[in-house]
């Protein structure tokens, strides 16, 4: 039993939970670092979930049941359309549920207007949450430092960033511990030499339900410089407050809002071709077409149902892909 | 040399002298792997001689299982490049779209300047595979051959999965559709699997390799419908192992 924990189902603006004192828990990586998430993927479907819809979905759902924490809050638009089930289940469970919505225009007022809502839940006021922001901040920096780490200085492996930041959702619970963790893998990774690619690749779309995707990268002599919506969990930017902030961050604004950051990051990083990553059965599927039209590198589309390692036909994919950059 | 391509179905093995082929084998995968796969180590040990070949000879392994081929000195070469490799060598030409039917998957691979540039691969079912063709052909209880003559009128098969296709085909036998119909319906459900990848990577020529080269009623149909100059290789099912035997002198003449 999980006290004062509160659930969420992507990233939310985590500054009004640790206001109101609670401990913020992304679901998402409470399932997938569970050890058993193939499992809870069945205890899922076991429940009545359908077997073609969205693993994450099924994870977070068992993920919800097992944690019980305090409340979730499920994000009702910006992140996955299946949200809306998940969260009428989870209330059938007993649950207590918050909808919270990014606008899709990334209307100001409207995020305004949802925060507020979330803000009141919680009964904190617009000064505790910026005080708990520019407190932040740092934190938020030493992200930012753990990534340039990884495509300027070239020592870090695409797991290590990948995790880093995918974690920066939720700061695993707490901020403090999270930071000094990441002070002291920065400083031991500072030392290491340099990794020589032959081939640099960005990885775009939601986290990989894959376990071993960028070890497999790094077996053929390419490493994963860019993570796209993990850095964005990681809210890398200069902000006037909070809104600002939460307007910034391209994941729920749709593939046009992060299409420009993804154009100017790969160029940054001069990576030389793109993986972009989706769930089987998700909708992200067909914004497919947008980056493919959009994006000027070659791009694998990497699809993954359940978790667990790459499966034959994906590691010849990616395999294939790799060494048509190579040549 | 050697060129060995070990498919989901078939493990496929040309033999080539000064670029002559002097041998071609084909062995059901799974009868291969029981033959020849160490147990537990998931290993290939692989005796040339109980095959028929040369001993000592270099080899190239393509293919799914080419990583568990454990030969001194064998070289290891993804499928989208062995394909190409063949490909190039059987054809002559540079710029292409090769599309090779398998077994279990398809792939489709735009060819520029000899070069792979860009490749697709059908999605994680198996429904736009040569094993589709087979089930469907069993459901009718006609064999590949008779399957590939037909190619007009087809019924209309709407199902994306390849079990449910069999359900689907079932009552259309029972609607009383004509053989030649639901034959032509069969093949044409393979091709709108494949055909939005095609147009994606689209060329004025469209190689096609893997065992569904030799269906007719499938290349008909891509050449009705694409409106495209459609080639198909003289080796379509060893062209993997013939691009590995190309590699291989690549390689071993350095």
């Amino acid at each position: 039993m999980m006290n004062h924990t509160i659930g969420f189902t992507t990233s939310i603006p985590v500054e009004i939970i640790l206001a109101a004192g609670r401990v913020p828990v992304d679901l998402n990586n409470i399932f997938i670092t569970s050890g058993q998430a193939a499992q809870w993927v069945e205890k899922a479907e076991e429940a009545g979930y359908p077997r073609n819809s969205c693993g994450w979905i099924k994870g977070l759902y068992t993920a919800g049941l097992l944690t019980q924490p305090e409340a979730v809050i499920a994000v009702m638009h910006g992140d996955c359309s299946n949200t809306q089930a998940l969260m009428e289940t989870m209330q059938l469970r007993g649950i207590p549920i918050f909808p919270f919505a990014y606008p899709y225009d990334r209307s100001a007022d409207m995020l305004t207007l949802e925060m507020e809502k979330l803000m009141r839940v919680f009964q904190v006021s617009w000064t505790q949450v910026e005080d708990v922001r520019r407190d932040l901040l740092p934190l938020r920096q030493l992200c930012q430092e753990l990534d340039r780490l990884s495509w300027q200085e070239n020592v870090l492996t695409g797991a290590e960033n990948h995790y880093y930041l995918v974690c920066s959702s939720d700061f695993n619970g707490d901020p403090q511990k999270y930071a000094r963790d990441l002070e002291e893998f920065i400083a031991r990774a500072q030392l290491r030499r340099p990794f020589q690619d032959e081939v640099r690749l960005a990885y775009i779309g939601v986290p990989p339900i894959f376990t071993n995707l960028y070890e497999y990268v790094e077996s053929l002599q390419a490493r994963v410089v860019y993570n796209e919506i993990q850095r964005q969990f990681s809210m890398p930017f200069a902000c006037q407050d909070i809104i600002d902030q939460y307007l910034q961050y391209t994941y729920p604004y749709g593939a046009f809002a992060r299409l420009e950051d993804i154009q100017e990051q790969i160029h940054l990083r001069q990576v030389d071709g793109i993986i972009h990553y989706t769930q089987t059965f998700c909708f992200r599927q067909i914004e497919d077409m947008v980056f493919r039209e959009k994006l000027d590198l070659p791009i694998l589309t990497l699809e993954g149902d359940k978790p667990g390692p790459l499966d034959a036909r994906s590691k010849m994919r990616i395999e294939a892909f790799i060494n048509m950059l190579k040549f | 040399m050697l060129g060995m391509d070990l498919g989901s179905r078939n493990v496929k093995i040309m033999e080539m002298q000064d670029h002559v082929i002097t041998a071609q084998l084909s062995f059901d995968t799974i009868a291969f792997y029981r033959s020849y796969g160490k147990t537990g180590a998931g290993n290939l040990r692989i005796d040339l001689s109980e095959l028929g070949l040369a001993q000592n000879q270099p080899l190239v392994a393509t293919g799914y299982g080419k990583v568990s081929v454990q030969i001194e000195g064998a070289l290891h070469l993804p499928e989208i490049q062995a394909h190409v490799k063949g490909a190039v060598y059987q054809t002559g030409y540079q710029d292409f779209t090769l599309l090779d039917i398998g077994g279990q998957d398809t792939k489709i691979v735009k060819v520029r300047g000899g070069r792979a540039v860009d490749f697709l691969t059908n999605d994680r079912c198996a429904a736009s595979s040569g094993r589709y063709l087979e089930n469907m052909a069993g459901v009718l209880g006609i064999d590949l051959e008779e399957l590939s003559r037909y190619s007009l009128q087809p019924v209309e098969l709407n199902s994306t999965c390849a079990i449910f296709g069999e359900t689907e085909i079932i009552g259309k036998i029972v609607e009383g559709y004509p053989l030649a119909e639901l034959a032509a319906g069969i093949n044409y459900s393979l091709y709108r699997r494949f055909a939005g990848m095609l147009e994606r990577l689209a060329s004025d020529l469209i190689v096609v390799s893997g065992g569904v080269a030799r269906n007719e009623a499938i290349v008909n149909i891509i050449a009705r419908e694409s409106d495209r100059q459609v080639m198909c290789l003289p080796e379509a099912q060893f062209n993997g192992a013939l691009g590995a035997c190309i590699y291989g002198y690549e390689k071993f003449s350095k």
